[in-house]
């Protein structure tokens, strides 16, 4: 069997962030009880930016490392998002042409929540495996945003988004899915899902979000444990704690992963709270780093702690990262790879961490002003100029990379211009 | 078991997971958000009388009661059908 796995990956964190303890002191939600979130900022999309620029911007230095030959084997580009911008026009076709893949090649996207990201890559693997097309790699690009719509002055807290706030972000993170796993090689087979019907939290209109946190909680809680259960089940003599020396988990606000991680060690190890605390902070806080600047970025997210975790780990030498995914709806599941000591240095740490900081932070009155503006994108735009939300108007200093931003909406008809 | 008795071992873990209620006199009509207990407080307390009561549902099926006594109503009709 061949092996797979990601050969390349990376992040796009978009252009502008917001502090959310600011965010929380102005909306007076209670401070004992955000702190237990660990949330720290999160990426506000401006109007020139939108699942398609986070895809491409993400994808742009995967693109860019490799030869014409190489571009021309993407035979597969599969798009993951909650965030789609028309019903029956993928978003992938966009992202097609701005990458400037070969014409030979699949494109898709693919929606399951917070688990797309995990369902494309999946795809993806079970692609290369099939060696249908022996050679042939893969582009998975998880992308989401949340983009809400407030008229000014009214008040935030009676919209059915306003519970999400604080914890949602934007953002896109690629993967170049091959033969050739130097990132992360797959453990195939290694597979526990777990799914069921749960109205927990859904997208039933454009440009919202409704649901239910709690409930939410305790789905992500039960599919933590049954898709692990599944997997043990599958793979000999595995145990939680020493067959994966990092877990990544999908998170969507710190807390949830802690308290998933704690009722896991709890139930499947029988540990004390003294050894969960220390676990952890070893095995799981690398995964949070990325996570807690962006903010919940749904399908990409357990992929950016995937990301977060090889970046800012130590591995001098090989080590398994177990994964679980969660999509709200629902469906989970907990896979794993291994990442192999040199080649986890290829990833472009500085670049992504240049990206981050050079975000420009907005005040909560320029956020306000976005959530007013924001009527302007709302899904089923026909027209719209967007030039003066440009990423330039707001960051002076040189951008990392050129970017992709929106540039006008013409006829329903997005285009874009890169940065110079 | 009676409906008091998983009361009883409600209250209990409340206490285990929220000491800082221990003066609360707790009544059927209490409800965890209106006490103050966050939602992963909440799932926490759900989970440890779960395990008291050896019931093994899933912790989706404990949603919806509107307060305490709701909420030890519901466990005891799924520990009867368990």
């Amino acid at each position: 069997m061949v092996e797979v796995g990601i050969e390349d990956m990376h992040f796009f964190g978009g252009n502008a962030y917001l502090d959310v303890s600011e965010l929380a002191d102005y909306r007076q939600l209670n401070p004992d009880r955000f702190a237990k979130l660990l949330i720290k900022e999160k990426t506000v999309p401006l109007l020139s930016e939108d699942p398609i620029t986070f895809a491409v911007n993400a994808a742009k230095p995967i693109i860019d490392g490799l030869s014409a030959k190489d571009i021309d084997s993407i035979e597969l580009l599969i798009t993951c998002t909650e965030s789609g911008i028309d019903f029956g026009k993928s978003i992938s076709t966009y992202v097609h042409d701005y990458l400037g893949l070969s014409k030979n090649c699949r494109m898709f996207e693919l929606k399951q929540a917070c688990y797309s990201g995990t369902a494309g890559f999946q795809m993806a693997v079970n692609f290369i495996l099939s060696q249908t097309s022996p050679g042939a790699k893969a582009l998975v690009i998880a992308t989401d945003l949340s983009r809400h719509t407030v008229e000014k002055g009214k008040d935030v807290s009676v919209m059915d988004w306003s519970y999400a706030e604080p914890s949602t972000g934007a953002g896109a993170v690629a993967l170049l899915v091959s033969e050739i796993p130097s990132i992360f090689k797959v453990d195939v087979g290694a597979n526990g899902y777990y799914g069921y019907e749960v109205m927990d939290t859904c997208r039933p209109l454009a440009d919202s979000e409704a649901g239910n946190a709690d409930l939410s909680l305790l789905s992500y809680l039960d599919c933590c444990e049954k898709a692990f259960l599944e997997y043990a089940k599958r793979i000999n003599q595995v145990c939680y704690k020493n067959s994966f020396q990092y877990l990544a988990f999908h998170t969507p606000f710190g807390g949830m992963v802690k308290g998933a991680h704690r009722s896991n060690m709890r139930k499947i190890l029988g540990a004390s709270p003294i050894e969960i605390d220390e676990d952890f902070n070893n095995r799981v806080l690398p995964g949070l780093n990325y996570c807690q600047r962006v903010g919940n970025i749904m399908g990409a997210t357990v992929l950016l702690s995937l990301l977060s975790t090889i970046c800012n780990s130590d591995f001098r030498l090989s080590k398994r990262i177990g994964c679980f995914s969660y999509g709200s709806g629902c469906c989970s599941e907990f896979y794993s790879g291994v990442v192999d000591a040199s080649d986890a240095q290829r990833l472009r740490k500085e670049l992504i961490e240049a990206q981050l900081d050079g975000r420009y932070q907005l005040t909560v009155d320029e956020y306000e002003d976005l959530l007013s503006d924001n009527s302007n994108v709302s899904f089923g735009t026909r027209n719209c100029e967007l030039e003066k939300y440009a990423p330039s108007n707001y960051i002076s200093s040189e951008l990392a990379t050129p970017q992709l931003f929106l540039k006008k909406i013409k006829d329903f008809h997005r285009e874009y211009t890169w940065t110079t | 078991m009676s409906a008091q008795q998983i009361f009883d071992y409600l209250t209990s873990s409340i206490l285990d997971v929220v000491p800082e209620l221990n003066e609360h006199e707790f009544r059927k009509n209490d409800s965890l958000v209106n006490l103050g207990v966050g939602s992963m407080e909440r799932a926490d307390i759900i989970i440890m009388v779960l395990e008291k009561l050896r019931l093994k549902i899933p912790l989706a099926e404990t949603y919806g009661p509107n307060n305490l006594g709701e909420l030890a109503d519901l466990l005891q009709s799924k520990s009867q059908i368990s």
